[in-house]
């Protein structure tokens, strides 16, 4: 049987928010729970973060905000990983989302928001459970 | 008997005391370790009080730099002879903002404003920039033109105009930017901008380190810093030039003594630049502030850290620049005392914040400053306070000053054999970071290399294990979640004043208003 290829995880900033702590220690966080994990460091426009994704050929992007720009940003990502046929990557958010915004956000495709005070071990699972495997 | 005979008998009745009456209570207690620990003079040996402490507003300023803290209530009555920026706040476009001003002056805030930015304006960009789509207007207001700073100062005449307020300016890479348009501003008015006061935050080096809204690499950053010290010392003579800030850093993981060393690292290179631009350092050193270093909810080690980082500042201006104006001396922070970092505070069960944030009011109390915790508790739910959780605050702070009487009196853990034994403890390992640091290079050199950057981040994973792993234990996220616990969660019945279909159109006017001058300009 063939080694079976590890999840790799494309972690962005999108947008000019440089808070990254939960991007750091979830990028080290799902490095310790055997992914592979790219993290664009800050400043993202959706189009980089679309072309890297394509580049890397990860199978989840995670998408971290905390300015509030967040409705336009994560839905500007998925369109534009669908604008290059990318639309088997799951997408998942995490940062300062109000509890309101989270039902826009998934019918704009984002599959799941992680707000603080979430353990690594969750993110984990539901990425192993929800990846298209390729 | 002599101090040392005492000591000795100090050294043989604790020897008794755990061999006996602790002995006893623990085999009790069915336990070998006690859960508690008790100190005594034998941890504070050779303690010298006008060394480590002396008195307040004196040298080394461990129990403050003021001999005389004014209360909250003095501010709000306006009895106390200081002006300050007020509140921190601001959104959408320039009109946005000054109404808010309008609308919240109405309600009793006073002084000049704490002014938030939108994230464009913090990075240099326009709002019409493509790389502002979607961040126009939402964590401050947007200011593109010496037009936007007209507009919202409108909020700020008469009784309150530029000479009469002080203004904070929360803004780092273009802070220069921002002050040359305050001085504009008060130029049109006729006001000299010796008459000015203010501060804008313009600390660059945190930036690279934790925050993020840099715009150029760390020696031509310095550059731009040194142009605000040389400026404002020769024309603004009482604008703070810069607000050293351990609070980010201590926001995205650093620890207690990780923040002493990492923002007197960063305050050691601003003062240097100063010097080498050809500045005596009494010149200009008594106008650089601080904000608060943050904090965690270790209650005892961030009063010990405040107390330690004072003494450490007033010892680094006597004795390694030379220093000889006492006002070079003293860390100047608005809120001069403990207090605890935002990061503590949970979405989950949000009332619980106010607990919190009482708790490190209480901290930075007896650790000689006035009471002021937290944040509102609603901080975590999303951009701006809802007014009920304002309310709260300031409640919160009147309670612990005019009914606990916090503040009465002045640093009165002084003399306490356990809190001046930890005070010293973090001051040691804040000293052998700051060597650790001059040994690099210095705090340009380590942030260029990313030491600090790695530290924090290090720390910041531990700190998620740790909860993860249940050895950190945090109310309502990893502990005291079972099913017969109650999700206590509050409805807003007022939100804050921010108001979001203005915030939601904020972008486009903006990207209109900035097209209108832009056309209008003659553009020499």
């Amino acid at each position: 049987m063939a080694e079976k290829r590890r999840i790799r995880v494309l972690m962005a900033k999108p947008g000019l928010d440089g808070h990254d702590r939960g991007a750091k220690v979830l990028s080290l966080g799902l490095r310790d729970e055997g992914m592979e994990v790219i993290y664009t460091g800050l400043r993202q426009t959706p189009e980089k973060i679309a072309q890297a994704a394509i580049q890397e050929d990860v199978d989840v992007v995670g998408l971290s905000c905390l300015s509030g720009a967040h409705r336009y940003l994560f839905p500007e990502v998925v369109a534009q990983l669908k604008a290059r046929g990318a639309d088997d990557v799951l997408i998942i958010g995490g940062g300062s989302i109000p509890a309101e915004d989270i039902a826009f956000l998934k019918e704009k495709g984002v599959s799941a928001i992680f707000g603080p005070g979430t353990f690594i071990r969750e993110v984990a699972s539901y990425i192993r459970e929800n990846v298209k495997s390729k | 008997m002599s101090g040392n005979d005492k000591l000795e008998e100090i050294r043989r009745r604790r020897k008794e005391w755990q061999e006996k009456t602790l002995g006893q209570a623990l085999e009790r207690l069915g336990i070998s370790e006690s859960p508690n620990r008790f100190y005594t003079p034998l941890d504070l040996d050779r303690h010298d009080f006008l060394e480590k402490v002396g008195f307040p507003g004196e040298y080394p300023f461990t129990s403050g730099i003021y001999p005389a803290n004014i209360t909250f209530q003095m501010m709000a009555e306006g009895s106390a002879a200081v002006v300050r920026g007020g509140d921190y706040g601001g959104y959408g476009t320039p009109e946005d903002t000054r109404d808010y001003y309008e609308y919240m002056a109405s309600r009793g805030r006073f002084g000049g404003p704490n002014i938030a930015f939108d994230l464009p304006t913090q990075c240099g960009y326009d709002s019409d920039d493509p790389n502002a789509r979607g961040e126009v207007g939402r964590t401050g207001v947007a200011i593109d033109t010496l037009r936007d700073f007209e507009v919202l100062y409108e909020a700020f005449v008469g009784d309150n105009d530029l000479d009469k307020i002080a203004s904070a300016f929360t803004i780092n890479a273009p802070a220069n930017i921002i002050i040359a348009m305050y001085v504009a501003l008060a130029e049109k008015r006729g006001i000299p901008s010796n008459r000015l006061r203010g501060t804008p935050q313009n600390d660059i080096l945190k930036e690279l380190v934790a925050r993020g809204t840099y715009i150029f690499p760390p020696r031509p950053s310095m550059r731009m810093t040194r142009d605000t010290i040389t400026y404002c010392t020769e024309h603004i003579p009482r604008m703070n030039w810069i607000s050293v800030c351990g609070y980010h850093m201590r926001e995205a993981g650093a620890t207690a003594t990780q923040v002493i060393a990492f923002t007197f690292a960063n305050a050691i290179a601003y003062v240097q630049t100063g010097i080498d631009a050809g500045l005596d350092v009494d010149d200009f050193v008594p106008r650089l502030s601080f904000l608060v270093m943050g904090g965690s909810m270790d209650f005892f080690t961030e009063i010990a850290r405040a107390r330690a980082a004072r003494r450490m500042w007033a010892g680094i201006m006597k004795e390694r620049f030379s220093a000889k104006n006492p006002r070079s001396w003293i860390m100047r922070e608005p809120t001069g005392g403990a207090n605890i970092g935002r990061f503590n505070l949970t979405s989950q069960r949000p009332l619980n914040n106010l607990t919190r944030s009482v708790i490190g009011g209480v901290m930075s109390s007896l650790s000689g400053g006035p009471p002021y915790g937290g944040g509102p508790y609603d901080e975590p739910l999303g951009l701006g306070h809802s007014l009920e959780a304002l309310q709260l605050q300031m409640d919160a702070i009147r309670i612990m000053e005019c009914e606990c009487k916090l503040g009465h009196v002045l640093d009165p853990f002084a003399g306490s054999y356990f809190v001046e034994s930890l005070t010293d403890q973090v001051e040691e390992e804040a000293w052998r970071e700051i060597e650790k640091i001059d040994a690099m290079g210095g705090a340009v050199a380590a942030i260029e290399t990313g030491y600090m950057q790695r530290e924090i981040a290090k720390i910041a994973y531990r700190y998620q294990r740790e909860i993860e792993s249940g050895e950190r234990i945090i109310v309502g996220i990893n502990r005291f979640v079972g099913e017969n616990e109650l999700e206590v969660t509050t409805g807003r019945l007022m939100e804050h004043p921010y108001d979001p279909k203005k915030r939601a159109d904020a972008e486009e006017k903006q990207i209109r208003n900035l097209a209108q001058v832009k056309g209008e300009r003659d553009n020499r």
